[in-house]
């Protein structure tokens, strides 16, 4: 579910697009109300859902929100650690049943595209977004300005793109790709360049790819390639270095995701140095229990290095803040025990630099994170942690 | 304090008596506060406006174009966005409203629009639903406008909101949401929104980008960077320094009327002010009285006025909203927007110059000596040094008046607006001060030649004995007739000229304007009719005018934007076409331009100092490269001649067509057709329109007759001039009222002079002629000053003031009928003023004049 987050981020946009050019925080409990509420003539995410690729790799005009969401934690020539986003998400600006047979003009849209990117190094942090307008029907390269297709896969908004090289169609479609993006000129200058290669499979979570979000059955359809090897260039500050490391693309797409007290969202992709693949959330808010802490939904999925998933609940995970830092003026955990008793693992998660905020119209954290072994400190595998809420 | 209240009601009593001064008053500061504040009021509003209009998405963002002329679509703007150009679409149009009105129709993206004032110009409340979908782009969308616009859609502003008024073409506009922000007479809406209503399909009008975010013009594009724009601000300046020259002007005749009023009114209190002190009320605290009388007056004076001035912007305004509409392409919208400091300006300057023109009365009042007479005889001695002051003062303001000229004609054409304006003040200023000594020194000679007439002996003396009071509202009068007649020839001698330009411009018969894809094909249908003689294309793009290289001087580097004009020197066209100067005669000239030498307007060439026979290097995209940047590429032209250009506020760089379609890479803008001899009727010309409309699919208003494009142009011009002349008028009637007030005032005091000459004997229509020759003669000798004077002062609008305001320069033309009307209206105001005194007079009976004669 990782991204259950992002219904949010994407209802935030748009009423952010509607009024101002100051990033607000967000209100802290009405976030998720007005998405729970509205989703009357979408279609809804439900367990059973029956996935056929590569068809589901392109884009769910008849849900609400969609996203194809990667990550990568990277290193240059001399060692030095880089992180790198490339996010695109979709709305929905009306229900299908709303929607005109055929677009009164190129202008006419039914859907909002908005794109996220950032790369990072050390203390610093670039971040840059882009917004488009596009509808239901199938979009082209060539006349659309944001879009995703299937066969073959293509995501882009502007010249920010997410392309398939796979030729043969036995492969999944995703198992290769070209990912690009940049922003700035001259000395200002930052963006990347990257091929992917899967070593492993598709990754469904929760039940066959239905990621339940609430206890109220609230869930969305998630999906991930966790397994990327990445090669390519970074360019930040006008400077251009060769890169190679891993890469994580979530994919979820959903109507109604979240029950109406959820507030934020604590959300961990890792990459274990054994192989393993590890994804977990907490939202706050809105879990089965009356306490304060009970009160919290956990989910998750262990991956084996071979690609098999299992799926982690409140029993079998367990997440804990241990430390904060000031953040844009908020109190965010930067340091975390993570602990899977039946894997035997006790994890410290660390963000070496804190500042990772992102300062898009709808801001959050998303930054890299190192794991260490509680009791030895020795490293046990990098990856990315995502909070938003605060 | 009982004392002060006491001697206050005292001193106020006086206006129970005289109300005829009090009206006077009341009225100075009334109009003066009135014209001047109304135009403030209009000058507040325009710059609203501006200011509004930048906020606007218009300036401040670069702009890309096609380099084949064609037009822009959504196909344009998705590859270059795809090739991570931050572009953003502009889809701008008209449409009509029920009410017949017709307003600007913007569209926008507000997804790709630069800058987050865009978002704040076109969003929504900040704390909207977050799961609402965004109103402004989905469906229905919303139509943005300022309060201001709703009346223009038969709204008020409180039931604006929400509605969905119906066009004249039966489509409904989408839900309008007020945003103050926002330029008058503008729909703000999404770009579908506008597509649709407009029915524009794929166009777009404009690819936008945030300045200096392009770092090179795409292949197959023109960049027009936002520093090249022109800013409507500094446009309009001069035309808002015109108008507050005309306010001010109103407000010193407004201001002379109170200085007469407070003068009379100081006089015939004189020997109430000595009793006063007399009884024991110190000087002091009566200047103090007098100042506070002065206050309450002005108070009162300038709050109607104020009052008034805003009733006035409010008739004015439309006028003034077209002339800026036709001179500079600025919206300015027709109601009110007033900031506060408006009202305490306006307070202010008509105080201020109630303390200016009270001031002398109360320096008078403070040296009264307490045992003095107030004799008529004695004062008239204070007036012989009041005289010989005013020629010295104008004999200084003459000095003033030549060093000014002396040092403008020392200037390039163009410069010194500010100089021009106080050449103008000084002039008559000059006039002014002087109008007084001339007429004593009249009179007293006239007094001399009428030794043996006794009765014209004494009517000249007695004029002579009214001079001090006449002599403010005669000042008045002066001014206010020369500056009418100034102001009148400079107006009907553009409009003469104009009218002949216009004449010369519209060669041919009929104007056809194609889409630009279709230009080439629908010229080449029309050549090869019969009934067509000669065809005339034009071209034009924008372009920076890089370096002009002067005759025998230093090159000047330079970035000035400019626009690129072609014309096709045909045979019907170069022979009536105005030119201003050449460098070897008319037909060097045009032979040069069609051998690819260049004209250029006379603003251009009094902007910049450029002479026929200098060389201008013009950005042109088709030119000599500098790099790989086609926006660097230049183009060299010599200029071959000079052309007036009326109406245009900027430079124009003229080239024949072809040359400008090679080199500059122009788009084709429209085709003046010759019509065949004998084949120039209405019916040749509807047929013709009818098998361009069968052959290509042509709109109505493609195809535009001459005389159509004359009607409106003059049109046009009427409009501009309303405004001038409406304030001309305004200020005439001020200074007529003026002489009027300050005549009817003492008609009272005349009627008792007039008595003893009564009751020796001279019949009473003696004596109302007699009062009617000394006020006609009077107004006759200061109409007579007004008229070289106002030729003065046209001579100084059209060849100074016009030229740095507009650009351009002026014959002087001087209408006679105007100067007859000057002598007219000053003889006619003169002989009303006179006249009513004079009726009462033949009315009252002998018996009645004699009565007040003692009750003095």
């Amino acid at each position: 579910m990782r991204r259950g987050i992002r219904p949010w981020l994407v209802g935030l946009l748009v009423a952010l697009l509607a009024g101002c050019g100051e990033p607000t925080p967000p209100p802290p409990t009405d976030g998720f109300a007005g998405l729970g509420a509205e989703a009357d003539g979408f279609a809804q995410a439900a367990p059973g859902t029956t996935l056929r690729f590569p068809a589901d790799h392109g884009p769910h005009p008849d849900y609400r929100l969609e996203w194809w969401y990667l990550t990568a934690n990277l290193e240059d020539a001399a060692g030095e650690p880089l992180g790198v986003q490339w996010t695109l998400f979709r709305r929905a600006q009306r229900a299908p049943d709303e929607r005109p047979a055929s677009p009164p003009g190129p202008w006419a849209a039914d859907q909002l595209w908005m794109a996220h990117m950032a790369v990072s190094r050390g203390t610093t942090h670039r971040v840059a977004e882009r917004f488009a307008r596009g509808h239901a029907g199938e979009a082209s390269p060539e006349r659309d300005q944001a879009g995703v297709t299937a066969r073959p896969f293509r995501a882009w908004l502007d010249d920010w793109t997410m392309e398939s090289r796979v030729g043969d169609p036995q492969q999944d479609a995703l198992d290769r790709l070209t990912v690009s993006a940049g922003a700035g000129a001259g000395d200002d200058a930052f963006g990347y360049r990257l091929t992917l290669q899967a070593q492993g499979p598709l990754v469904l979570h929760g039940e066959g790819g239905f990621s339940q979000k609430s206890a109220d059955g609230q869930g969305s359809i998630y999906v991930s390639q966790p397994f990327y090897r990445v090669a390519g260039e970074v360019t930040l500050e006008g400077e251009t270095r060769t890169v190679t490391g891993n890469a994580w693309l979530d994919r979820e797409w959903s109507s109604q995701l979240l029950g109406p007290e959820q507030t934020g969202w604590d959300w961990f992709s890792l990459h274990l140095s054994d192989g393993h693949r590890l994804m977990a959330f907490r939202l706050r808010g809105g879990g089965q229990g009356g306490d304060e802490s009970g009160d919290d939904y956990l989910s998750g999925t262990w991956i084996t290095p071979g690609g098999k998933a299992t799926p982690l609940d409140d029993d079998s995970l367990a997440l804990e803040p241990l430390t904060t830092s000031t953040v844009a003026g908020r109190e965010m955990p930067t340091r975390w025990r993570l602990i899977l008793p039946d894997q035997g693992l006790d994890l410290i998660v660390t963000a070496p630099h804190a500042d990772r905020w992102m300062t898009t119209k709808v801001s959050y954290w998303e930054g890299e994170v190192r794991v260490t072994d509680h009791a030895s400190g020795e490293a046990r595998g990098r990856g990315y942690l995502e909070m938003t809420g605060y | 304090m009982s004392l002060m209240l006491t001697a206050l009601a005292t001193l106020l009593s006086h206006y129970r008596r005289h109300p005829g001064q009090l009206a006077m008053l009341l009225l100075g500061l009334w109009v003066a506060g009135a014209l001047w504040s109304g135009v403030q009021a209009i000058n507040a509003s325009a710059r609203d406006s501006y200011a509004r209009a930048e906020a606007l998405f218009t300036t401040g963002l670069d702009r890309l174009e096609r380099r084949d002329g064609g037009a822009l679509d959504h196909a344009d703007f998705v590859s270059l966005r795809r090739a991570g150009l931050a572009v953003s679409p502009l889809l701008e149009g008209e449409v009509a409203t029920a009410q017949g009105e017709r307003l600007t129709v913007i569209g926008i993206d507000p997804l790709t629009l630069p800058g987050d004032s865009a978002f704040a110009t076109t969003g929504g409340p900040p704390t909207s639903d977050p799961g609402e979908p965004t109103p402004f782009f989905t469906p229905p969308w919303q139509t943005r406008l300022a309060p201001d616009t709703a009346p223009r859609l038969g709204l008020t502003r409180q039931s604006a909101a929400g509605a969905e008024p119906v066009l004249a073409d039966g489509q409904a506009l989408p839900p309008l949401v007020l945003a103050p922000a926002l330029p008058p007479g503008t729909l703000v809406m999404d770009i579908a929104a506008a597509a649709r209503l407009l029915g524009s399909g794929d166009r777009v009008s404009r690819l936008m980008a945030e300045t200096g975010a392009l770092n090179s013009t795409p292949a197959g594009y023109r960049l027009i960077r936002a520093d090249t724009l022109v800013d409507p601000g500094e446009l309009t300046a001069s035309f808002h320094l015109n108008l507050t020259a005309m306010a001010l002007l109103a407000l010193i005749v407004g201001m002379f009327i109170v200085q007469a009023a407070l003068g009379l009114a100081l006089e015939q209190r004189l020997g109430l002010l000595r009793t006063l002190r007399a009884l024991g009320v110190p000087g002091r605290n009566l200047v103090g009285l007098l100042a506070l009388e002065l206050a309450l007056l002005g108070i009162a004076g300038a709050l109607a006025g104020i009052a008034s001035g805003v009733w006035l912007a409010r008739a004015l305004l439309p006028d003034v909203a077209a002339t800026l509409q036709s001179l500079y392409g600025e919206s300015v919208g027709t109601t009110l927007h007033l900031p506060w400091h408006y009202w305490l300006g306006g307070l202010g300057v008509t105080l201020g110059g109630l303390a200016v023109a009270g001031s002398g009365t109360l320096w008078r009042a403070a040296r009264l000596g307490v045992l003095g007479l107030g004799q008529a005889q004695a004062w008239r001695a204070g007036f012989q040094r009041q005289l010989r002051g005013q020629a010295i003062a104008g004999t200084l303001a003459a000095l003033l008046a030549l060093a000014t000229g002396a040092w403008l004609s020392t200037q390039p054409a163009g410069e010194g607006l500010l100089a021009g304006f106080l050449l103008v003040g000084a002039l008559m200023l000059t006039c002014a001060l002087w109008l007084s000594p001339l007429l004593a020194a009249g009179l007293a000679r006239l007094a001399r030649l009428a030794r043996h007439h006794p009765l014209t002996q004494w009517a000249l003396a007695d004029l002579q004995l009214q001079l001090p009071r006449l002599s403010l509202a005669m000042m008045a009068l002066l001014i206010a007739l020369s500056a009418n007649l100034g102001v009148g020839s400079m107006v009907g001698g553009f409009r003469l000229t104009f009218l002949d330009w216009l004449d010369q411009r519209l060669t041919a018969d009929l104007y056809l304007r194609p889409p630009v894809e279709q230009f080439d094909e629908v010229q080449a249908w029309l050549a090869r009719r019969d009934q067509v003689a000669e065809l005339l294309p034009t071209a034009g793009a924008e372009s920076t005018l890089l370096e002009i290289a002067p005759r025998g001087a230093d090159d000047r580097p330079m970035r000035l934007p400019i626009t690129l004009f072609g014309i096709t020197p045909g045979a019907s066209l170069t022979p009536s076409w105005p030119l201003l100067a050449t460098m070897a005669g008319r037909d060097a000239a045009w032979a040069s331009l069609t051998a690819g030498d260049a004209f250029i307007n006379e603003q251009l060439a009094l902007g910049q100092g450029i002479a026929p026979g200098d060389r201008l290097s013009l950005q042109a995209p088709g030119g000599q490269g500098r790099g790989p940047d086609t926006s660097l590429n230049r183009e060299t032209v010599m200029v071959a001649a000079i052309y007036p250009d009326y109406g245009n506020p900027r430079g124009e760089v003229l080239l024949a067509t072809h040359r400008l379609r090679e080199h500059f890479a122009a788009p084709p803008r429209s085709i003046g057709i010759v019509l065949a001899e004998g084949q120039e009727t209405a019916l040749h010309s509807r047929e013709l329109a009818k098998a361009l409309a069968a052959r290509f699919d042509l709109d109505d208003e493609a195809l535009v007759d001459q005389r159509r494009i004359k009607a409106l142009s003059t049109d046009i011009f009427e409009r501009t001039f309303a405004i001038t002349r409406a304030l001309n008028a305004l200020t005439l009637a001020v200074a007529a009222l003026a002489l009027l007030a300050s005549l009817l005032a003492q008609a009272r005091e005349r009627r008792r002079r007039l008595a003893p000459l009564w009751a020796l004997g001279v019949p009473r229509s003696e004596l109302a002629g007699i009062q009617l020759a000394q006020l006609g003669g009077a107004a006759l000798v200061t109409g007579l000053l007004a008229v070289p004077l106002g030729i003065a002062i046209t001579t100084c609008l059209v060849a100074v003031i016009n030229v740095a305001a507009f650009g351009w320069r002026l014959p002087l033309h001087v209408f006679p009928g105007e100067i007859a009307l000057t002598l007219a209206t000053a003889l006619g105001v003169a002989l009303l003023a006179a006249g009513l005194p004079a009726l009462t007079l033949w009315r009252t009976p002998p018996r009645a004049l004699l009565a007040e004669e003692e009750t003095t």
